[in-house]
């Protein structure tokens, strides 16, 4: 005669609760994570006149070439406004050490009453005087921009509001304005414009929320209006930005949004998975107990002898 | 260099030698800041601390702000320092106490009471009876008009014997008055700590005349922390003062112990550091190459060209920083604190409480009570220890007579009350001598009660019996006793006292009867002592066969033996004995061999048995521990036969058939040799077979087998689980203490007196019983306990607590470091192996001290099994002893769980939070709450047993993880302002912290589980055993019941191999023949009494369980 042992039984609950919880919570992630529809158009390599494809560095660097580009997306199903545009970059690293440190959020806030920037280094200073915004994260801001077309009509892009609302009220300040900044002899990327308060630079607040992973996807508006099966869609692009001395991937991202955030089907699979595994992990130990019944807390046979205890 | 004192100078010499203030601090005011930090760098691990915290200010190789090691590393600096100023202030008010103490001094020439720290070299100070003498002194002056007094030196030197001072030749017979005026100068050597060493001159000055230089020696001193005894008053000048007293000079710092569970920590933690260096060197080139084939092309990243030659090394030290918290930085902290909860619950104990005398248990050393749940061997006295060290006086032979066999208790046996109530001369010889030869003094009280103190309990329960049997001891009036013998009122002079000394093992007295004016010495001692100095034509077999009876019921035994001297012979000894006692270098010797001169040809009156009584509980308690695995060896100054008979009554060898005991002695090398190889090969051949052997070996073999034969006898150690040393020295005990320690055993130690302090100090753990013999072995201890069975407790409870407890919580705090810093490590390897911290300066430092360690502390309370269970099973103290809990493989398993946990983490949180999401701040805080969450259900999932504490510690971590973070988020100035906010708001980060805590719990769950059920540990069946509740039956009772059964039939008998062929012949013989064999030429015991007296006790002890 044996016991079976609440143990197994907890063990065993456990492992089946959460299976059948975690699976069905997967398929309504993976449901949802399909619903969200996604148009990304690689542009960084169509975008380079054909003749300078073998020297994509020579083309990106002169300036005298015109960066214009046109691309036509096509939109294959219903997409329901808002629909966010992202830019994508791959094989950029924001999160390197010397890049991510080269800020100073103090400066950001008030300006140059903050006198000390040497966190900035190497883009603290500039002919004698002190860069604003100083670092490399604001120097090397995207500059790529983007127009869309319907057809002949431009499409109305949202530009405001795409920063952290806290990051522009307490991280940025509103009476500081940028100040002999791309003024040396590298230009990074884009330029801004002196009259704007950081506030209000939202490319520059979005670009200063480095990205933790090498691949990312930076915010650039909204198109407020839905976008119709079948509808082609115009983008005008100055290919402004260098990504190909280093191999970097651009891209363009339109994309719908739900509760879980944008097309990502990893959380759903992940659960599904782990669901399946816990029962699998359920039904093994069943049958283990079954086949193979084990004396729950029998004392009886314990043999103290030495070799026994230390086998 | 010399110091010269002018006595009772007030002008002089005050400025010249210290005052008497004690200062046993550490440091003072000033110096506490530098000192301490001084100290506290010199360990390795704070070195490393230290080093981490300089390079973290570099700022272009720091991956996080300096803070987040300089705060913990403060704090911890500030923790341990508080610890240290405490701990000194304690020490500060304890002298204060002894310095503010208040003395007799004289001053101008007028007795006044001062503070004691105010005496100056010179002074002469007054002490009256009982009173601790405040300074070194030269005595001057007794209230005995011989110039003695006698002082108990046993803070000195542990022995506890009364010794007796003398006041110099040139101050004899000086007027008490006098002593107030007295002038002199003492010439001394400068302070010294050796205390049976002053050599020193005296000169008084007229009118004290005497213009001689008169030598002084040790016997003319009373040296700091000794205590006036029997005698009224005494006086002395200061020579040694303050710091500067022998005591102070010879006051050494006790070693702090290294427990074997810290040795581990320290091992793997550089097993860890090891592992780190691997790591950033690996990384450190990994990312130099990076940086020079793809970080050049990153324009954005903007590395010069040229770039200084340091350069190269920049990555690796970034690596170096960002590992650094692998070694977790609060450990030390973490575990001090637990190590103090463990010797406070140890002081809480309301079950180690010796109900008689109220006396606790006490931890004094804090720091190694996981040593407590690793013993092995247990090295143990007898007397006080074993055994209560009450003496009754329980038989006696008295010329071929024995007096109390049949009942036990010879005060009551009829026959010897008749005997003395008729007059026997021989019963009152041997009465007279009970009474009068020892050092007791007899107190009466107003009531008339007569009260005895004795330096030796021996003496007091003779002298007791013989009270008892009404030759009472009245009253000594100088050198004149007074006894009542029956009403009768008998005078005797002490003309001389032969003291005892450890080599002479007897004592003796001269007295001369008042009435009669004959001369008598007086003497008892050690039957070995004794018997062969009886005169010629006594037959002294009765004697020596009495001698072994009782030994063999485990009495002491002491011969009493009596000669009358004549005038002459005494007055010419008398001479010898003056001058030897004023010899000034070898005096011990000389008196010892003047003594033999006066001690032979001895009529010896009888034998007295003194019974030591077990203390309650002792069998228990070794068997107990035994079936625990630990091995128990018996050092005992006491003989042989009465070792063995004690170690049978308390389960310390097994009698036949399932006990051996094997005899090691020997006179000479040769012997000795002989009898280790023929012991060796028993032992060899025996040790597969399931029986208890066990070794005796006497302080003289020991002696010669540890000098010349020490790799064989330490192969015997090992082989060994028991083992009875008699006849051992205090050094002798220390050194055996050694030997087991250098075989790598841990040691428990545990005595009572004085003679086992340097045991108790030697072993890894010291335990003292507070007990008759005062409290100098306690308070040398580690621990000190009321009773010996306590130890039980100590080591089946506490111990072994402690040692799990710290198992978990070292290596927890290992696998929590570890967790992160591999995240930490896998985010190199996306972020261009470039050495960025994936969490900010806040969360890591706050991780380590806050959100880890709290719930981990709470560990202390956790119990895998209950207290009675394990005291059902001591055996599961195996895991313990064999360490396994806290070793390499368990430690990979945490490190496993690490990688692993970190794994589950890292990937959950990159795949989780991509794209827009992939916000640095937000990532970074949906891994550390990962972190968090996983390492809450990990400390819930180790926990066995649940308090309410518990989950408050671990569920409120969990949520004041939430309210500081959400609290930080509210700050706009902090890095991570609105990120705990805009994190809690999405159903994302949700999602993702449930997928992390299951994927990461699952297989460790389901593991555990398996292990559980599968592949469960003795500790598992017994955990499972108290799940179902009810009675846990063991085989340990059914054991016992029959092993007692097996007792009462089996045949027991002792023999000794007594100039017997080399042939192994067996202390405990196997079979009735080897009893008739052994008859002949050795010495054949029955003792039917004792062997009822053992199954008795095995009853008692198979019915307790």
């Amino acid at each position: 005669m044996f016991v079976v042992c609440d143990c197994l039984l907890q063990v065993i609950t456990i492992c089946f609760a959460v299976g059948t919880i975690f699976i069905p919570i997967g398929l309504f992630s993976l449901q949802v994570s399909q619903s969200v529809l996604e148009i990304v158009d690689r542009y960084d390599v169509e975008c380079v006149p054909p003749s300078f494809r073998s020297n994509k560095l020579e083309y990106i660097k002169d300036s005298s070439i015109p960066k214009n580009c046109s691309r036509y997306l096509q939109v294959n199903k219903h997409m329901k406004a808002p629909i966010y545009i992202y830019y994508q970059l791959d094989n950029y690293y924001q999160n390197h050490r010397r890049y991510v440190k080269s800020r100073s959020d103090k400066q950001l806030l008030y300006g140059l009453k903050y006198n000390y920037t040497g966190s900035c280094s190497p883009e603290d200073a500039n002919n004698g005087l002190p860069i604003v915004p100083c670092g490399l994260i604001a120097w090397s801001l995207f500059n790529d921009t983007y127009s869309f077309f319907h057809g002949a009509d431009a499409l109305k892009v949202n530009r405001k509001n795409i920063a952290w609302e806290s990051d522009r009220n307490h991280k940025f300040g509103k009476h500081v304005y940028p100040f002999n900044f791309q003024n040396g002899s590298l230009i990074g990327g884009a330029l801004l414009d002196p009259a704007i308060p950081l506030s209000d630079q939202e490319d520059l607040i979005v670009w200063m929320r480095t990205a933790a992973l090498p691949s990312f996807h930076k915010l650039y508006g909204r198109i407020e209006e839905d976008l119709h099966a079948d509808e082609i869609l115009e983008v005008k692009i100055l290919n402004n930005y260098n990504t190909y001395s280093f191999g970097g991937r651009k891209k363009l991202v339109l994309s719908t949004s739900s509760w879980l955030g944008g097309h990502n089907n990893f959380i759903g699979i992940a659960y599904i998975s782990i669901g399946s595994s816990f029962i699998f992990i359920a039904l093994v130990f069943m049958l283990l107990h079954v086949k193979n019944p084990r004396p729950y807390g029998d004392t009886t046979n314990i043999s103290w002898t030495w070799t026994g205890i230390s086998s | 260099m010399k110091r010269y004192i002018y006595i009772n100078h007030d002008d002089l010499a005050q400025d010249l030698y210290c005052d008497n203030r004690i200062s046993n601090r550490k440091y003072t005011l000033w110096n506490f800041l530098p000192k301490n930090l001084w100290e506290q760098f010199s360990r390795f691990m704070n070195q490393y601390f230290l080093l981490i915290a300089c390079l973290q200010l570099w700022s272009l190789i720091t991956p996080v702000n300096p803070a987040s090691t300089w705060g913990p590393l403060i704090f911890i600096f500030a923790v341990s320092a508080t610890k240290e100023a405490w701990d000194d202030y304690n020490r500060y008010l304890s002298d204060k106490k002894a310095n503010e103490k208040e003395v007799w001094v004289v001053r101008q020439g007028v007795k006044k009471l001062i503070q004691s720290q105010d005496i100056h070299v010179g002074n002469i100070v007054w002490l009256r009876e009982n009173d601790e003498v405040p300074c070194d002194l030269v005595l001057l002056g007794t209230a005995d008009p011989q110039g003695i007094c006698y002082v108990e030196t046993a803070a000195l030197d542990g022995e506890t014997d009364l010794k007796t001072r003398v006041i110099p030749s040139a101050s004899m017979g000086i007027d008490f008055e006098l002593l107030h005026k007295i002038k002199g100068v003492i010439e001394c050597p400068s302070p010294d700590k050796d205390i049976r060493r002053f050599d020193a001159n005296l000169r008084l000055f007229p009118p004290f005349l005497d213009n001689d230089m008169c030598p002084l020696t040790i016997k003319n001193t009373l040296l700091q922390s000794c205590y006036l005894r029997n005698t009224e008053w005494a006086c002395g000048v200061a020579v040694y003062t303050g710091n500067e007293t022998k005591l102070g000079m010879s006051r050494g710092i006790a070693e702090p112990k290294l427990t074997a569970v810290d040795a581990m920590i320290d091992k793997l933690t550089g097993a860890i550091f090891v592992f780190q260096i691997v790591v950033v060197i690996v990384l450190g080139i990994a990312g130099n190459i990076w940086k020079n084939t793809e970080a050049k092309k990153q324009w954005y990243v903007e590395y010069p060209n040229e770039s200084p030659w340091y350069e190269l090394l920049i990555i690796p030290l970034r690596f170096e920083l960002l590992c650094s918290i692998m070694i977790p930085i609060s450990i030390k902290v973490s575990l001090d604190l637990v190590k103090s909860l463990y010797a406070k619950f140890i002081d809480w104990d309301d079950q180690m409480v010796d109900l008689e005398t109220r006396i606790r248990s006490h931890a004094t050393n804090t720091a190694i009570s996981e040593d407590l749940g690793q013993v092995e061997y247990i090295l143990t006295d007898k007397t006080g220890t074993l055994t209560e060290n009450k003496m009754i006086f329980k038989r006696c032979c008295i010329r071929g007579t024995f007096y109390g066999n049949e009942n036990g208790d010879a005060l009551s046996d009829a026959e010897l009350l008749n005997a003395v109530s008729t007059g026997s001369t021989d019963v009152i010889q041997f009465l007279k001598v009970m009474a009068i030869c020892n050092t007791v003094v007899p107190i009466q009280s107003n009531t008339g009660v007569i009260s005895y103190k004795a330096q030796s309990q021996d003496e007091e329960a003779l002298v007791r019996a013989a009270a008892s049997l009404h030759m009472v001891f009245v009253n000594k009036n100088g050198n004149v006793l007074e006894i009542n013998f029956n009403g009768l009122l008998l005078r005797y002079e002490v003309l001389d006292i032969l003291e005892f000394t450890s080599d002479r093992k007897r004592m003796s007295v001269v007295v001369k009867c008042c009435l009669s004016g004959k001369i008598y010495l007086l003497s008892k001692g050690a039957d070995e002592a004794i018997l062969p100095l009886a005169r010629s034509g006594q037959q002294t077999r009765t004697f020596s066969e009495a001698v072994e009876q009782y030994a063999q019921l485990g009495l002491r035994t002491l011969c009493l033996a009596s000669r009358e001297l004549d005038d002459d012979e005494y007055r010419e000894w008398s001479l010898m004995f003056k001058e030897a006692n004023s010899k000034l270098v070898d005096r011990e010797w000389r008196v010892a061999e003047v003594c033999q001169r006066l001690e032979h040809d001895f009529e010896i009156l009888g034998v007295a048995a003194i019974e030591d009584r077990l203390q309650d509980g002792v069998p228990e308690t070794i068997s107990t521990l035994r079936k625990a695995g630990i091995n128990f060896w018996m050092l005992t100054g006491d003989k042989q036969n009465t070792a063995i008979q004690i170690a049978l009554s308390c389960n310390f060898v097994s009698p036949e058939p399932k006990g051996q005991l094997l005899l090691l002695s020997g006179k000479t090398e040769d012997e000795v040799c002989r009898s280790l190889e023929r012991v060796l090969l028993t032992m060899r051949i025996t040790n597969t077979e399931p029986k208890d052997v066990a070794f005796v070996v006497d302080g003289w073999a020991l002696e010669i087998a540890l000098k010349h034969y020490r790799k064989a006898f330490t192969e015997l150690a090992i082989l060994s689980r028991t083992a009875i040393c008699c006849r051992v020295t205090p050094s002798q005990k220390a050194q055996l203490v050694e030997l087991l320690k250098s075989c790598d055993y841990r040691t428990l130690a545990i005595g009572d007196g004085g003679n086992d302090v340097r045991m108790i100090q030697q072993a890894d753990i010291g335990v003292g019983i507070s007990g008759r013999e005062g409290l100098q072995a306690a308070r040398a201890a580690d621990y000190s306990i009321g009773k010996f069975r306590f130890l039980t407790r100590l080591i089946l409870v506490h111990g072994r607590y402690s040692y799990n407890r710290t198992a978990f919580l070292s290596q927890y705090s290992f696998y929590k470091s570890l967790l992160i810093c591999f995240i930490q490590i896998f985010f190199s390897f996306i972020s261009g192996v470039s050495g960025t911290s994936l969490f900010n300066s806040v969360s890591l430092m706050a991780y380590n001290v806050f959100y880890t360690s709290i719930p981990v502390l709470v560990s202390v309370l956790d119990k895998d099994l209950s207290e009675n269970t394990v005291m059902q099973h001591p055996q599961i103290l195996f895991y313990c002893q064999a360490g396994r809990l806290l070793n390499p493989s368990t430690f990979a398993g945490w490190f496993g769980r690490a990688l692993f946990h970190a794994i589950v983490v890292f990937v959950i949180t990159i795949h989780s939070f991509v794209f827009e999401k992939s916000e640095m701040e937000e990532v970074s805080m949906v891994a550390l709450s990962g972190c968090i969450w996983l390492q809450a259900f990990v400390v819930a999932l180790e926990t066995n047993s649940f308090t309410i504490l518990q989950h408050l510690a671990i569920w409120g971590n969990l949520v004041a993880f939430y309210a500081i973070n959400l609290i930080v988020s509210a700050i706009p100035s902090s890095e991570m302002h609105t990120i705990m906010f805009r994190l809690c708001r999405q159903p994302l980060y949700w999602t993702t912290i449930i997928l992390i805590t299951m994927a990461g719990m699952g297989p460790v769950l389901a593991l555990k589980y398996f292990r559980y059920t599968y592949r469960s540990s003795k500790i598992n069946i017994l955990q499972q055993a108290e799940r179902l509740g009810g009675p846990i039956l063991s085989l340990g009772n059914i054991e016992s019941q029959s092993r007692s059964l097996e007792k009462d039939i089996s045949p027991l008998s002792i023999s000794q191999p007594k100039n017997r062929n080399p042939v192994y012949e067996p202390l405990l013989s196997d079979s009735p023949s080897a009893t008739r064999r052994s008859i002949g030429p050795g010495t054949p015991f029955d003792f039917f009494q004792s062997q009822t007296r053992l199954s008795s006790t095995y009853m008692r002890n198979s019915k307790d369980n």
